[in-house]
C-alpha cells in the first residue's frame, strides 16, 4: 500500500512528459525484437492487470451489488451509495479520518523538517542520530502497538507513571475517547517521522552551498537564507510528503486495528478500518467497496487539487 | 562538506569575535540537546519494550519503574513458542518474505528492462497502464482481490497471499528508469557479440545492477515482512500465520500479559533490525528513490 502512495507522486513528480527514449521510433516494426519485448513483459504485465486494474473496475461492479460472500451477488443499483449518505457510522468515520489526517500529516511535516534542518549541521553523530529517527519506521505496526499500548497503559504505563511523577494527573489515553485519537495520532508520527525526515535531509544536502554564500554576501540573515533560499529549494520534497502523508493517512488501518480496534465508542474507527470491518467482518462486500471507491475518489480529488496548486508555491514548477 | 563551508564562511564573516563565539555554542548545545531529546523518544519504546521482556508480570507493576530486571527471565520468550507455534510462523514469514522478493525483483527487472531498452508496438499503452495502476490506493483492490482469490480457491494458502505481490508496477518504475541510464555501447557491442535479449538480461544487465536490485529487494523484504492488512484477510488457520497475524491475534487472550507481548513483539523485529544494520545504506537510498531522485 505504502508501495502505491509513494509511486502516485513518483509519477505526479516525474512523469509529467515522456522521456525521448520512449517514444517509438517511427518506421517498421522489428518482429523479433517486439517478440522479446512482449516475452519480458508477460509475467509482470499479467499480475498488474490482474490484481491491480482489473479490480479498479470490478471493485465499482461490486459496489453496485448486495453481496455477502456466501451468497450469490444481488444488483442493487445504487442502494450502497444512497445508504452510505445516511449512515450515521460513515458519517463518523468519516470525521475521524479528517480529524486524523488533518492533525498528522501537518504534525508529521513539522517535526521531521525541524529535526532534518538541525541534522543538516556539521553534527557529530550524524549515523547514529539517522538510524535512531529511521528504526520505528522500519518496525512492524503489530509490535510498535503493542509496545505503545504498554506505553500509554493507564494504570502501569511509563507515560502516565512519569506524568503522576511530575505532579500531573493520569491521562487514560487509550481508553477515552477524547485521548484516543491524540494518541494514535503520536503513535503514527513517532513511526513514520524519520521517513520524511530522511526525503528532507537529502532535499536539504542538495541545496547548493554557494547559494548561502552569496546571500551572506548580500547581508541577509539565517532566517531570509531559510525564508529565500532553503525554502523554496526544498518544497518540492515537502509537496511530495505532503502528499504521500495524505494518501497514507486516509488509508489508515494497522495502528487502529491492533490498539483500540476502532473504540471506544468509534472514537477511533477511521475509514480503513471501517471497509475491513464492514467487508471482513460482517461479510458485506458491496457496501464495503461502495465506501472504498468513495475514499478512491476523495484521495483522487485531494491529490488532484495539490497537484493543481502546487505551481503556486512549490519551486520550479511555473 | 557542505556544513563546512558554511562554517568557515560563518567564522570568516566574524572573525570569531566573543558574541559569535557564545551565539555559535548556544546554537550547538539547542541542536544537540533536541536531537538528544529526540533520539530519546525514538528509542525508549524499544528499549522499554527489550527491558519488559526480560521481566516477570509482578516485576511489571512495581514503583520505580525497573529499567533492567535483576534476573533476566528468558521465560516469556519460551512461554511464546508454547504458546502457539512461533517457529512456524517465523517460517512462514521468511518463506513468503523470500518469496516475494525474488519473484518481485525478476518480474520488475523483465519489465523494466523491456520498458527501456525494447522497441515493440502498444509499449507507450502499457507503460500508461502501469502508471496509472500505481495511482490506485491498495484498499480499493482489496476487497476485489480477495473475492478472485476465493474464486480460485487460493484463499487461506500462501500461494493466494503471495501471488498479487509478485509483480510491481513501482519496482518496475524503479527499474525502468534505472535501465534508461544504461550505455548503450553496452547493448550494441553485445548484440555484436550475437548476444540475444534473453543472454543481455542475464549476463550482463542483472550483474550490472546489483546496487538497484538490492535497494528493491530490501524494500520489498521489509515491507513484506511487515505485511499485515491482506496476510489478515487471506489466512483463516493458524498454522497458516504470518509473524504479524499471529502476534496480533495474541493481544486479545493476552491482554495485560506485557511481558509476553513484549517478547513476541521484539522476535518479530529483530530479523528486520538485524537486516537494517547491515544494509543500512540500501535502505536509506530506498526512500530517497521513492522520494524526488527517482
Amino acid at each position: 500500500m505504502q508501495g502505491i502512495a509513494r509511486g502516485v507522486v513518483v509519477q505526479l513528480v516525474q512523469q509529467t512528459q515522456m522521456p525521448e527514449s520512449v517514444i517509438e521510433r517511427r518506421g517498421r516494426v522489428n518482429w523479433r525484437e517486439a517478440a522479446w519485448g512482449y516475452f519480458f513483459i508477460l509475467p509482470g504485465i499479467l499480475g498488474v492487470l490482474i490484481f491491480t486494474f482489473a479490480p479498479v473496475f470490478t471493485a465499482l461492479g461490486i459496489s453496485f451489488t448486495n453481496w455477502s460472500i456466501l451468497a450469490r451477488p444481488e444488483w442493487v443499483g445504487i442502494d450502497n451509495y444512497v445508504r452510505m449518505a445516511t449512515d450515521p457510522v460513515f458519517a463518523k468515520v468519516m470525521r475521524n479520518t479528517f480529524y486524523y489526517t488533518i492533525v498528522s500529516v501537518p504534525l508529521n511535516l513539522v517535526v521531521s523538517l525541524f529535526f532534518a534542518i538541525i541534522l543538516n549541521q556539521k553534527i557529530r553523530g550524524l549515523a547514529f542520530f539517522r538510524t535512531a529517527y529511521f528504526l520505528p519506521v522500519i518496525s512492524a505496526s503489530v509490535a510498535v502497538s503493542m509496545v505503545w499500548m504498554w506505553l500509554l497503559d493507564s494504570n502501569f504505563g511509563l507515560i502516565n507513571l512519569g506524568l503522576v511523577r511530575i505532579g500531573l494527573s493520569p491521562v487514560p489515553w487509550l481508553s477515552s475517547p477524547v485521548t484516543a485519537m491524540p494518541a494514535i495520532i503520536i503513535v503514527s508520527v513517532w513511526r513514520s517521522m524519520g521517513w520524511n525526515m530522511i526525503i528532507f535531509l537529502a532535499a536539504l544536502q542538495d541545496v547548493p552551498e554557494d547559494l548561502y554564500a552569496a546571500g551572506k554576501i548580500d547581508g541577509a540573515g539565517n532566517w531570509q537564507l531559510f525564508r529565500n533560499i532553503t525554502f523554496p529549494l526544498i518544497t518540492p520534497a515537502i509537496f511530495f510528503t505532503t502528499i504521500t502523508g495524505f494518501i497514507g493517512s486516509f488509508q489508515g488501518f494497522d495502528l487502529v486495528y491492533n490498539m483500540t480496534q476502532g473504540g471506544p465508542a468509534r472514537a477511533t474507527s477511521v475509514v480503513g478500518y471501517y471497509i475491513w470491518e464492514t467487508a471482513f467482518k460482517y461479510s458485506k462486500m458491496g457496501y464495503g467497496s461502495a465506501m472504498a471507491y468513495v475514499l478512491f475518489g476523495i484521495i483522487l480529488v485531494i491529490t488532484l487539487v495539490q497537484w493543481r496548486v502546487r505551481r503556486r508555491w512549490v519551486f520550479g514548477e511555473e | 562538506m557542505a556544513s563546512q563551508a558554511h562554517t568557515s564562511q560563518y567564522t570568516y564573516v566574524y572573525k570569531r569575535s566573543m558574541p559569535a563565539t557564545i551565539w555559535h555554542l548556544v546554537k550547538r548545545i539547542f541542536a544537540y540537546s533536541m536531537l538528544t531529546l529526540g533520539a530519546f523518544i525514538m528509542i525508549v519504546p524499544f528499549l522499554w519494550m527489550v527491558s519488559t521482556s526480560f521481566k516477570t508480570l509482578e516485576q511489571t507493576f512495581v514503583w520505580p519503574p525497573l529499567l533492567i530486571p535483576p534476573t533476566l527471565r528468558w521465560d516469556n520468550y519460551a512461554r511464546m513458542f508454547e504458546l502457539v507455534d512461533f517457529g512456524l510462523y517465523t517460517w512462514n514469514t521468511l518463506k513468503i518474505a523470500l518469496v516475494v522478493t525474488f519473484g518481485q525483483l525478476l518480474t520488475s527487472s523483465m519489465a523494466g528492462y523491456a520498458f527501456a531498452r525494447l522497441r515493440f508496438p502498444g509499449r507507450e499503452t502499457l507503460f500508461l497502464i502501469y502508471l496509472a495502476t500505481m495511482m490506485i490506493p491498495g484498499v480499493v483492490v482489496l476487497i476485489p482481490n480477495f473475492i478472485v482469490m476465493r474464486n480460485l480457491g487460493l484463499v487461506n494458502t500462501h500461494l493466494g497471499l503471495m501471488l498479487p505481490a509478485l509483480t510491481s508496477a513501482f519496482g518496475t518504475f524503479l527499474m525502468r528508469q534505472f535501465f534508461l541510464g544504461f550505455p548503450s555501447e553496452l547493448e550494441d557491442a553485445a548484440k555484436l557479440d550475437g548476444c540475444n535479449p534473453l543472454s543481455f538480461y542475464f549476463r550482463i544487465l542483472i550483474p550490472l545492477s546489483t546496487p538497484i536490485l538490492a535497494t528493491l529487494g530490501v524494500m520489498t523484504f521489509q515491507g513484506t515482512w511487515n505485511d499485515f492488512l491482506w496476510p489478515l484477510i487471506m489466512l483463516s488457520s493458524a498454522s497458516k500465520r504470518t509473524l504479524q497475524v499471529g502476534l496480533s491475534f495474541m493481544i486479545g487472550p493476552n491482554s495485560t500479559d506485557w511481558p509476553l507481548l513484549m517478547a513476541g513483539s521484539v522476535l518479530t523485529l529483530l530479523p528486520i533490525i538485524v537486516l537494517f544494520f547491515f544494509a543500512q545504506k540500501y535502505f536509506v537510498q530506498s526512500i530517497k528513490m521513492t522520494g524526488l531522485k527517482g
